[in-house]
């Protein structure tokens, strides 16, 4: 058949036509998918661009590391300050000094730029991480201290707080260097440099694996100014005696030691253990990577709730047999890694996000830059079955796996550094102030959660329009030290009425439900009673003088007949009285008892006949003129009581008095009290007034650890551990405490730290009480579809087999 | 990212396309063609018509015509199912792609509330209808029904014209399909027996079933109008 020239023509365009739309459409095709593909990694990129810009602060110019595993034993000589070799058996030996000492090895400058030394430099990019508080349990101060510029943190240079004020504030817990060691021009007149020495970075603190070394003795040193002896001291290379706190600010150490002042202003001195050097004069230092006691010394944390240590879970980490330092590394640069995702400032040659939860349990994929593989350090790698994709995008690993577990409200914690843990000795060095509760969930600024601990600060401050400005603790006490020593009065009271005791018994006071008695420092601690024997008796009186041992009250007076007064108790009552007279102001202290009054009169005790009515026990107190006072004023019982066995030391009723003092010093300017959430003033007619301020917000900061095990992460249990209509994460209250016992306390709940709202986090949580209904029905649902679409397909392809409908007839086997 | 961008421009571009093709057949026949003078007017008309949709009087046009042909095709309490289905979807397609596309979070707060309650209604209802239903989009049905006449359509792969009640078909079985898969990724993700891997795998089946889900919902709407 002969295909006209035309139609074949037409044929051939036709063909042409279709290839060209196939091209056309590929094009097309191939050009909607390179432009979506770009566009969205452009897009992507340009996200993450943020998150990853790593901040180098000077990058590692030198190896020093030889090549071996080993922690060589450190045989070397110790030089002192002056970079002279130590002779330890030389009477004048002088500390070393771990710039000159290691130095000939270890670049000190290199080390000093590390993390835990160079934090006055550090800019505030990173996740926050805790302050310092600068504490002052009498006032009522408890103030978070940073460098880094967080909101809510108070630089020392806001505060007024000197270099030199920083290291005697907090030397405790520093690892030295930073502002243990402040160039010249940062030296201020109130410093006494000179006379201490300069606190240099510590590393025997955290690297000498000698059981010798000793962190009470550390702080002991810098309690005393002893800042160029404390690590020889610490370090147990040597003994220290002397305080130079206690010399004139003119005395260097070229002075030397005062051969006339043996016992008070003792210079101090060295006396080297020369067990611990060689013949040639070299220390003998086990010198390796730092223990986890090393750490921990500066950065526990314990529950206040906790009886004894034993009670007190261990990172799984630890228990696992891993140390702190096998997460936080560092390099000769001493920067140690966090541990967080997102870290920005690192300058060591580590890649910090191997050490973060993730780096060790999940890996990161080559793709992204990572090894591809996980298990880093034994890490097993988690399931989490059936917790949906959306709490790894919004939730820190944290969230489920670290901290306290969360109760009905956050539970009080001590940490090293705010309460200062770990230092042991006859007096007790425990902090009850800040208070820091955990956890507490909070969305940061990434728009992830974290578990956090939260305080709120308190401070006296002068109000200069909308700005504090806070003030310094010793002026406050010196503008009203009523309000401040309310205790201390009591506990003297009290402790003069010792000649009343018998036996093992001290004297203490029943106010309401409670107990107070003196402590070995001065002050006075309450404890609340179970059942007092003494509660009924105490109706219409306001307080009962008793005496307590460990085990037993009982009433501090004897109750005997005047008349025939055994010579003894008048012997003790005289000695009370006397005892009392320095604490009298101007007043009589007086015995009554029955009908009768005991007084101090020239000297000699004296029995007059009181006229009217006679008091219904014995008791002390008072007289001034005719009128009678009882030993514990309506002011100071006030005071006592409404604290009570709680950690808060002020009342509303100190506040508004310290204010009114503190006003009447400086009329001109306008002062406030900040605690627990609110800003504290005095309104025109003198009343206290309590209202919101920013500086009164409360301030949180992530926490770590203790990890614990995945057995007990949240969600464990499943999906109600933490979204139910009750919910102990989203409706859990936390509420300020502050050294202010005062019924305006900020409360949050979760929900609100976290952003989530309430109402919808109610709604949520009980959506979940019918969550196993609604997953039966949409297993059915899917199960009968599935069935359905199952039957259509088995239908069609049995019909394109021919196994079934027309086809099977139509085409029989032949 | 990928999927927003995606996603946006394949429902935009298959609703361009919908309403270019209905806007060509309203033209006389000698014009209908793919022109840029037609283009042009197209979008013209594409123009008014979003405004004409801020008129009460459209809308009550739209609902009385999907209400005539909800009871010509559903009957007695069948035709609130299909009414309760067609609600819920509504919402749980909006919801979905507004907080795909304009919110980075992603689905949140009382929308996710919402969609949560809508998705587990929509899988009843759906279920219901696949039942009602399946037996009249099978093949045989299809071929053996009266609607295979009337205005086709031009499918390029087949190359020749097929009856309108096909493109119904196909719409359904992918409605029910990607139903069915948005439902199970649903579940699968709440059971206690799949790891993280698993439920990205679950995410992601779920958003791009939701995005197919949308388009055959377009197509099979279109293909119901006259």
């Amino acid at each position: 058949m002969k295909v006209q020239p035309e139609k074949r023509e037409n044929c051939q365009r036709g063909r042409w036509k279709k290839t060209f739309q196939i091209v056309l459409l590929l094009i097309s095709v191939t050009i909607f998918f390179f432009v979506t593909l770009s566009i969205s990694r452009l897009l992507e990129a340009k996200n993450q661009s943020g998150q990853k810009t790593a901040l180098k602060l000077r990058s590692e110019e030198k190896k020093e590391w030889s090549g071996s595993q080993l922690s060589p034993l450190h045989r070397i000589p110790l030089n002192d300050e002056f970079n002279q070799k130590i002779v330890p058996v030389a009477a004048d030996a002088l500390p070393f000094s771990s710039r000159f000492s290691c130095e000939p090895c270890h670049s000190y400058s290199t080390v000093s730029q590390g993390s835990h030394f160079n934090f006055k430099e550090r800019p505030a990019v990173d996740r926050r991480t805790e302050p310092w508080f600068w504490v002052d349990e009498r006032t009522g101060i408890q103030l978070p201290v940073s460098f880094q510029k967080y909101p809510g943190f108070w630089s020392p240079e806001k505060l007024g707080l000197s270099d030199w004020k920083f290291v005697t504030l907090f030397g405790r817990h520093l690892s030295g260097g930073g502002p243990g060691e402040p160039a010249d021009e940062f030296q201020t007149p109130d410093s006494r440099w000179n006379v201490s020495g300069k606190l240099e970075i510590n590393c025997l603190g955290c690297h000498h694996r000698s059981p010798l070394q000793d962190h009470s003795e550390w702080v002991k040193q810098v309690m005393r100014e002893n800042f160029r002896w404390a690590a020889t001291a610490a370090s147990g290379l040597g003994e220290v005696v002397g305080m130079a706190s206690r010399l004139p600010s003119t005395w260097t150490l070229a002075d030397g030691p005062d051969p006339d002042d043996r016992e008070w202003a003792v210079v101090p001195q060295v006396k080297y253990n020369q067990n611990l050097f060689d013949s040639k004069n070299n220390a003998l230092l086990d010198l390796s990577r730092p223990e986890n006691n090393r750490c921990l010394a500066c950065h526990s944390v314990s529950p206040r709730n906790a009886k004894s240590r034993a009670e007190l879970e261990r990172d799984v980490h630890l228990a696992a047999g891993l140390s702190c330092v096998d997460c936080h590394r560092n390099d000769l640069s001493h920067e140690m890694i966090r541990g967080f995702e997102g870290e920005r400032l690192m300058r060591s040659s580590l890649k910090s996000y191997d050490y973060t939860c993730a780096g060790c349990h999940l890996g990161e994929k080559p793709e992204k830059g990572g090894y591809g593989w996980t298990g880093k350090l034994g890490a097993p790698r988690p399931t989490h079955r059936g917790i949906p994709k959306v709490h790894f995008e919004r939730l820190a690993c944290t969230v489920c796996h670290s901290g306290l577990l969360p109760g009905k409200e956050p539970q009080g914690v001590y940490t090293a550094r705010a309460n200062r843990l770990g230092i042991f000795g006859k007096a007790i060095w425990t902090s009850e102030f800040p208070l820091i509760y955990e956890p507490v969930f909070v969305r940061e600024v990434d728009g992830k959660i974290y578990p956090e601990r939260i305080m709120w600060p308190a401070f006296w401050a002068e109000k200069k329009g909308k700005e504090l400005v806070p003030l310094d603790s010793e002026e406050v006490f010196r503008a009203a030290p009523e309000a401040f020593s309310l205790k201390q009065e009591v506990a003297a009271l009290l402790n003069a009425l010792l000649p009343l005791r018998g036996g093992d018994f001290y004297p203490a006071a029943v106010i309401s439900d409670f107990l107070f008695e003196p402590d070995v420092d001065g002050g006075l601690k309450a404890r609340q009673l179970e059942k007092s024997p003494f509660s009924g008796k105490q109706e219409g009186k306001q307080f009962l003088l008793v005496q307590v041992n460990d085990s037993e009250i009982i009433p501090l007076l004897p109750v005997f007949d005047p008349e025939e007064a055994p010579s003894d108790i008048e012997e003790k009552i005289q000695k009370t009285l006397e005892n009392l007279k320095p604490l009298a102001g101007g007043r009589q202290p007086v015995f009554l008892i029955n009908k009768y009054r005991y007084e101090i009169s020239e000297g000699y005790l004296e029995k007059k006949e009181i006229e009217g009515e006679a008091p219904a026990e014995p008791t002390v107190g008072f007289l001034e003129g005719e009128e009678f006072q009882p030993l514990l004023s309506p002011f100071q019982v006030r005071n006592l009581v409404h604290p009570g066995a709680g950690p808060e030391t002020l009342t509303e009723e100190l506040v508004e008095l310290a204010l009114r003092k503190i006003s009447a010093a400086s009329p001109e300017k306008e002062f406030a009290y900040v605690a627990g959430g609110f800003l504290f003033i005095l309104d025109k007619r003198g009343m206290l007034r309590a209202s919101e301020h920013q500086a009164a917000r409360a301030i949180t900061w992530p926490l770590g650890h203790e990890v614990r095990p995945a057995q007990q992460a949240l969600g464990k249990n499943g999906c109600t551990d933490c979204h139910s209509p009750g919910s102990k994460i989203f409706f859990g209250k936390v509420e300020a405490r502050s050294p202010l016992k005062t019924s305006h306390r900020e409360s949050k709940l979760g929900s609100d730290l976290m952003q989530t709202g309430p109402l919808f986090q109610f709604l949520f949580g009980v959506t979940f009480l019918f969550r196993p209904a609604f997953k039966l029905v949409l297993a059915g649902c899917v199960i009968l579809m599935g069935l359905i679409l199952l039957a259509v397909v088995l239908k069609i392809t049995g019909r394109a087999a021919g196994l079934s409908g027309e086809n099977s007839q139509r085409q029989p086997r032949s | 990212m990928l999927f927003g961008i995606f996603s946006f421009v394949l429902i935009i571009a298959i609703s361009l396309r919908v309403t270019f093709g209905r806007y060509l057949n309203h033209l006389p026949e000698e014009k209908r063609r793919i022109s840029l003078e037609n283009f042009k007017s197209y979008l013209r008309w594409i123009a008014g018509w979003k405004f004409s949709f801020l008129k009460l009087s459209r809308w009550d046009r739209a609902i009385d015509y999907f209400i005539k042909w909800a009871k010509k095709n559903f009957s007695g309490w069948t035709v609130w199912v299909f009414y309760l289905m067609s609600l819920c979807y509504v919402y749980l397609a909006s919801s979905g792609l507004f907080f795909a596309w304009f919110v980075p979070r992603g689905l949140f707060g009382f929308p996710l509330l919402l969609h949560v309650a809508a998705g587990a209604l929509f899988a009843i209802t759906l279920t219901v209808i696949l039942f009602l239903k399946a037996r009249h989009y099978l093949p045989e049905r299809l071929n053996a029904s009266g609607e295979l006449s009337g205005q086709g359509f031009w499918c390029p792969l087949l190359k020749k014209s097929l009856p309108r009640i096909y493109i119904q078909a196909v719409s359904f079985w992918i409605f029910v399909l990607t139903g069915f898969l948005l439902a199970a990724s649903t579940l699968g993700s709440m059971l206690p027996y799949f790891n993280y891997p698993a439920q990205i795998v679950f995410f992601n089946l779920h958003r791009w079933s939701a995005v197919f889900s949308v388009v055959s919902a377009i197509l099979g709407l279109d293909s119901i109008i006259e």
